[in-house]
Order: C-alpha cells, then sequence, then structure tokens
C-alpha cells in the first residue's frame, strides 16, 4: 500500500521531467541552432490564442530568423487577458534570467512594478502594442500609431463622402487608451482639414461586444437616418456590430463606413460596397520592430525611443495589392 | 493502532512529500537545461512566494468551508471585490485603515450572505455560490463603473504597493511581507480549526451533518460562521490581490476559485467534509505555483502546463480515495 502511494506521488514528476525535455522547442523558436545564440528574448503578449498576437509572434521570429544569434522564447498569461497572470510571466523570465524582456502589458499601471522588478535584475524591457503607464526606464515604445490612425480614418470618411456630409463616431470604452486616441485623431482630423464636415454624434460609446455595438448603432442610425451620410467605429468588435446595424436599418451602402481593425466579415463588406475604408495595423512589423529593438539594445547598438510600426487603409479599390492583402491576411506563427 | 498512526503522518506528509518531489523535479531538470539554475534562485523563491500568497490565504478560507462539508465557487469573484471595494475607497481618499476594514468586511458581508441563504434555505452550496458568483462580479463592475479603478500610487501607502514585491529589498528573511502574513494567518486558522470547540464542531458538521443536529449542535448558526469567517479570509486575499495589481480590476477574480479549491483539494481535503487541512493547504498552493513557475524555467508553452496542473489534481484526488478506502 505505501508503494502505490508513494508511486502516485513519484509519476506526476516522472512525467514533468519527461515531458520537459521533449518540448522545450514548442514555446521557444531556435531557428539556428544552440550553439551561436547569444541573446534570449522574451516576449510577452496579453494572450496566445489571438490572431493578432499570432501575427505579432510571426514577426518576432522573422526578426531572430534575420539575426541568427537570438532566441525567442514566447509566453503569454495561462488564462487570457489575466493581469495577474501576466505579471507571473514576466516574473517568470526575470527569475530565469532571459536577456530581455518585449512586453504588451495587459494594464497600463499594474505591469509597472514588474517592469521596475526586471530592470533592477538588469533586464532591458521594451514595450509594444499598448503603453505603459511608466516609460522612463523602459529601451523603447514600439506601438501603432493610434491618433495618425484616427486621421487615417477621417480622410478616408471625407474622402468616401466627397469631402462634406453628416458623421457620426462611434466610440469604444471608457478608459482604454487606444482607442481613445483613435477617436481624438478622428476629431481633429475632421476639424482642422475637412471644415465642410459636421460631426452629428461623438459622445457614444458602443460597449465591449459586437451585440451591444448592434443595438447602440442601430438606435443612433434610426435616429438620425435622415442625416447621416458617414460612420466611424473605432475597433473590430464596434465595427462588426455597426455593420450589422446597418444592414438592419436598410442603410448599408447609403452611409459610408470606415471601421478599424479586419474581420472576415469586415473584408467581405468591403468588397461588397457596405464597408468603405478599413484602417489597418501591423501586428507582424509590432513584433518585429520589438525584437529589432531589444537586439540592438542588446548587441550595443541604437535605439529608437518611439518605434511606429504604421497604419494603413485598405479600401475597395486597393484591397487586393499584395501590400493591403498581407495586412488583411497577415502572416501568422504556426507551430 | 501504530499503522493507523503512520496512516495519519503519511496523509499529512503527503501533500508536502509531493510538493517536495515536484520541486526536486523541476530543480534537476532545470540545472541539467543550457543556462538553467533559474528555478532554484532565491529571486525565484521570493516570486513563487508572492504568486501564492492570494490563492494560499483565499485557500484558508476555503479550507474552513470544505471542513465543514461545503464549497464556496463565489471565492474567486468575492475577493476581485474586496480589491475593487479597497481601490475604490483609496481613490476617494478614505483613511487606510477604515477602507482595509472595509474590504475584508465587504469579504465577510459576501460570506454571511451565502451561509444565510445555505443554512436558511436549505440549498445546495454549491447552486448558492454558483449565483452569489455572478452576483459579486456584477457587485464589483458596478463599484467599478465598469471598468478598472488606477488609484493614484499616492493614495496608496509603501508597504501596501509593495506586500507581494519579489525585490530583494523588500524581502524580510528571504520572503515577502505578504508571505509571512500568510503563514501567520495559518498558524492562527490551524489553532482555531484542531484546538477550540469552534473547530471541533466544524470539523462535526462536516463529518456527518445529520448526527451534528441529532446531538444538539447549532447547525445552521455554525454553517453561517463558517461561511463569514470564509469571506473575510477571501477578503484579505483580496487586498493582496490589489496590492499585487496596484489597480481595481472587477474581472480578475474569475476562475480563482477553482485555483483556491484545487489548492485545498492537492492538500489533502475532501469534497465530502470532514477533513481538510491548513498545513496542506498551503502545500497544495504552493505546488500549484511551482508547476507555473517550473514550467515556464523549463520552456513549456501554456498548453502542457495547463495539462500538468490538471493531473497533479486527479492525481491527488486518488490517492485520497486510496487513503480512505485503507481508513475503512
Amino acid at each position: 500500500m505505501q508503494r502505490r502511494v508513494f508511486l502516485t506521488l513519484v509519476l506526476p514528476a516522472v512525467f514533468f521531467v519527461a515531458g520537459c525535455n521533449r518540448s522545450t522547442s514548442t514555446s521557444s523558436s531556435n531557428p539556428t541552432g544552440g550553439d551561436k545564440i547569444k541573446h534570449r528574448i522574451a516576449v510577452i503578449p496579453k494572450g496566445t490564442t489571438h490572431e493578432f498576437w499570432k501575427s505579432v509572434h510571426a514577426g518576432a521570429v522573422n526578426a531572430a530568423m534575420e539575426f541568427g544569434d537570438t532566441e525567442i522564447l514566447w509566453k503569454g498569461p495561462l488564462r487570457e487577458d489575466e493581469t495577474t497572470g501576466q505579471i507571473q510571466v514576466v516574473q517568470d523570465f526575470i527569475a530565469q534570467r532571459a536577456d530581455g524582456i518585449c512586453l504588451a502589458p495587459l494594464d497600463s499601471q499594474a505591469l509597472i512594478r514588474p517592469v521596475t522588478e526586471a530592470i533592477e535584475s538588469d533586464i532591458p524591457v521594451v514595450i509594444f502594442d499598448s503603453a505603459l503607464g511608466d516609460e522612463s526606464q523602459i529601451v523603447s515604445y514600439v506601438a501603432t500609431d493610434n491618433f495618425k490612425g484616427g486621421r487615417l480614418a477621417a480622410q478616408s470618411l471625407a474622402d468616401a463622402m466627397g469631402g462634406e456630409g453628416d458623421v457620426i463616431l462611434l466610440r469604444y470604452k471608457v478608459g482604454s487608451e487606444s482607442t481613445e486616441q483613435r477617436e481624438e485623431g478622428f476629431l481633429t482630423e475632421l476639424k482642422e482639414n475637412h471644415p465642410n464636415v459636421n460631426v452629428l454624434v461623438s459622445n457614444e460609446y458602443a460597449g465591449t461586444t459586437p451585440d451591444m455595438a448592434l443595438s447602440k448603432a442601430r438606435q443612433l442610425l434610426q435616429k438620425h437616418r435622415n442625416e447621416v451620410d458617414g460612420i466611424f467605429a473605432v475597433c473590430e468588435p464596434n465595427a462588426d456590430g455597426t455593420l450589422g446595424a446597418l444592414r438592419q436599418t436598410d442603410l448599408a451602402g447609403k452611409v459610408k463606413f470606415i471601421a478599424f481593425d479586419p474581420s472576415p466579415t469586415l473584408i467581405k463588406g468591403l468588397k461588397e460596397g457596405t464597408v468603405h475604408g478599413i484602417v489597418l495595423q501591423d501586428p507582424v512589423t509590432m513584433g518585429y520592430e520589438a525584437v529589432k529593438a531589444m537586439h540592438a539594445q542588446l548587441s550595443g547598438g541604437k535605439v529608437e525611443k518611439r518605434v511606429q510600426t504604421g497604419e494603413h487603409v485598405a479600401t475597395a479599390e486597393n484591397m487586393d495589392t499584395p501590400e493591403i492583402q498581407k495586412l488583411l491576411n497577415p502572416q501568422r506563427f504556426e507551430e | 493502532m501504530n499503522s493507523l498512526r503512520l496512516a495519519s503522518v503519511v496523509s499529512l506528509l503527503g501533500p508536502f512529500l509531493a510538493l517536495a518531489i515536484v520541486a526536486g523535479g523541476f530543480a534537476v531538470a532545470d540545472q541539467m537545461q543550457e543556462r538553467g539554475g533559474g528555478f532554484t534562485s532565491a529571486y525565484n523563491v521570493r516570486q513563487i512566494a508572492a504568486s501564492t500568497t492570494v490563492v494560499a490565504i483565499a485557500g484558508l478560507g476555503m479550507t474552513v468551508i470544505i471542513l465543514a462539508g461545503g464549497i464556496d465557487l463565489s471565492a474567486g469573484t468575492g475577493l476581485a471585490l474586496a480589491s475593487v471595494v479597497l481601490a475604490s475607497l483609496l481613490e476617494h481618499k478614505w483613511p487606510l485603515a477604515l477602507a482595509l476594514a472595509a474590504a475584508i468586511g465587504a469579504g465577510g458581508l459576501c460570506g454571511f450572505a451565502n451561509g444565510l441563504i445555505i443554512a436558511k434555505g436549505r440549498i445546495v452550496p454549491f447552486i448558492v455560490t454558483l449565483g452569489t458568483m455572478m452576483v459579486w462580479l456584477g457587485i464589483a463592475k458596478k463599484i467599478a463603473d465598469n471598468k478598472t479603478i488606477h488609484v493614484n500610487r499616492e493614495y496608496v501607502p509603501d508597504w501596501l504597493q509593495n506586500l507581494l514585491s519579489a525585490s530583494e529589498s523588500r524581502a524580510i528573511l528571504g520572503l515577502p511581507m505578504g508571505a509571512w502574513v500568510a503563514v501567520a494567518m495559518s498558524a492562527v486558522l490551524a489553532f482555531v480549526l484542531t484546538k477550540t470547540v469552534f473547530g471541533r464542531h466544524v470539523t462535526a458538521v462536516g463529518s456527518n451533518e445529520a448526527a451534528a443536529r441529532l446531538s444538539g449542535l447549532p447547525v445552521d448558526r455554525i454553517k453561517i460562521a463558517v461561511y463569514v469567517l470564509g469571506g473575510i479570509f477571501f477578503g484579505a486575499a483580496g487586498l493582496c490581490l490589489f496590492s499585487q495589481l496596484s489597480i481595481g480590476d472587477p474581472t480578475q477574480g474569475t476562475g480563482k476559485e477553482l485555483d483556491v479549491i484545487a489548492a485545498v483539494i492537492i492538500g489533502g481535503g475532501s469534497l465530502a467534509g470532514g477533513r481538510a487541512s491548513v498545513a496542506g493547504t498551503l502545500a497544495g498552493a504552493a505546488t500549484m505555483a511551482v508547476i507555473r513557475s517550473g514550467c515556464t524555467q523549463l520552456g513549456l508553452d501554456n498548453p502542457i502546463q495547463d495539462i500538468a496542473l490538471g493531473l497533479i489534481i486527479v492525481v491527488a484526488v486518488a490517492v485520497d480515495q486510496w487513503r480512505q478506502r485503507r481508513a475503512v
């Protein structure tokens, strides 16, 4: 009996040790073999199952392949979008003495302390995708210029409407830094460069799910159906809901519609003429530039404090060009 | 008699033996890999202790509840609610002592509501707390105005910000201050459960509720007290969660209840009631943190880690079953 109890305790340990040696390569990408690896760079996304992060992963691995002396340690929080989990991952990499950490913080404030701990342990940190509240100690911040993305949306919408008309801005939610930048960029561009475009509504929040966005957009479109000429939805769930609302109110195709971030539904809408533009980010470049900045830091090269990874607009005319196709269907990391 | 005593020693030491084996296995595997040794570094020990603390303190509350034959699925959202209450009050510049008391009190109040419905309504705790789990989440979101509360760091005292810091400069005797708080709370709870009348009543209710009732114990009152006590620990865990995050985020407790229950089970607690140990729960919570850390050190990806964590729970329960069968 004693022996059986003992066995059950030993078995899991055996399992772990056996499991370890086999699958080390699944989370780290070591394209050129162990001997030449000088830098082990940890890249920590906000989650691991979303398509966006798989593209960031692909970009990070591209950079590692290019440098040849770099290994990517890719790991997100165990539970998707769990801030405590992400803090633990940062601390795990500090304990592991990774040479550098690239982090997309889930919260601008909660990740400050673990980042400080990394820097105290002489591990440099690059922040990507979303800002950290305290940028004083980090190597670089690599992200989309969301303000400029908002400006691009405003230009595209104004162009689609022939330079004049009434528009609705459908905001996302209070406290989300990246989307607030887009909203401000949109309003600033209209005010500065498109005097004949009038903003009908700019104080409504769509909420975080396509469902909530659909009902909010439907109410607004019904209320203003005789005046509205254009609408801008600032992120993907928001835009999916808005497209649904345009269809339900029978305004799809008639009201000019600009979305931010692609989804299969929106790309189809672009083909059919119900979506008139999609502002695109470049996650592959984001992963690439984050690793590149860290590599430069580690090998004593010059590092830009702020790297912008580019914003683009897909329209029905340019959507089949190779450049835009690459952003509509970006490269994704595959095991 | 002799073999019985041996059995009870094994059952007490079992969870620690498992922890030692898991930690030893990872330490050896980590040493063998190129540039290894991170797993056994002093920083990693502090880091594991810090990341165990929230689950360990909440696990203490769950130990009492499981010992009494109950379960609390609302522990995770309840502790997040406590952290949001604390964040909100600090933001409104309440005195620190009052804000801390209110946060822990909120946990106790949640427990009181659970206990009252379970005892007086005679509804199974699984269902009651499944419901209140969502209620606490909703209340926390309401308090936080459906977003994350970013408290100005000036309003948060230095010790609270660094309760769970893994920095060497913040450590006391090699561990973060919060870990020592958890140890102290464990000692007090272990005393209460093993040396006081209340402790024996709780075990009696958990072992055989009908018999406890027949022998004249105030079962309803004991049950309510158990959930209130559990809730107070969840409130204290919420305080640690706030310290770890420095923000009040209503969603950060979701799913934590499963970690907490798993800690008690790995530590030798029985979901049938009547058996759960404070020391075992600490070992259980530490085992999960060690697996999480060890997997990252070895470069195992998240799916493997999920499977490992799941298997250890099943193994723990299997060991528990063998032990019970032998006891008959």
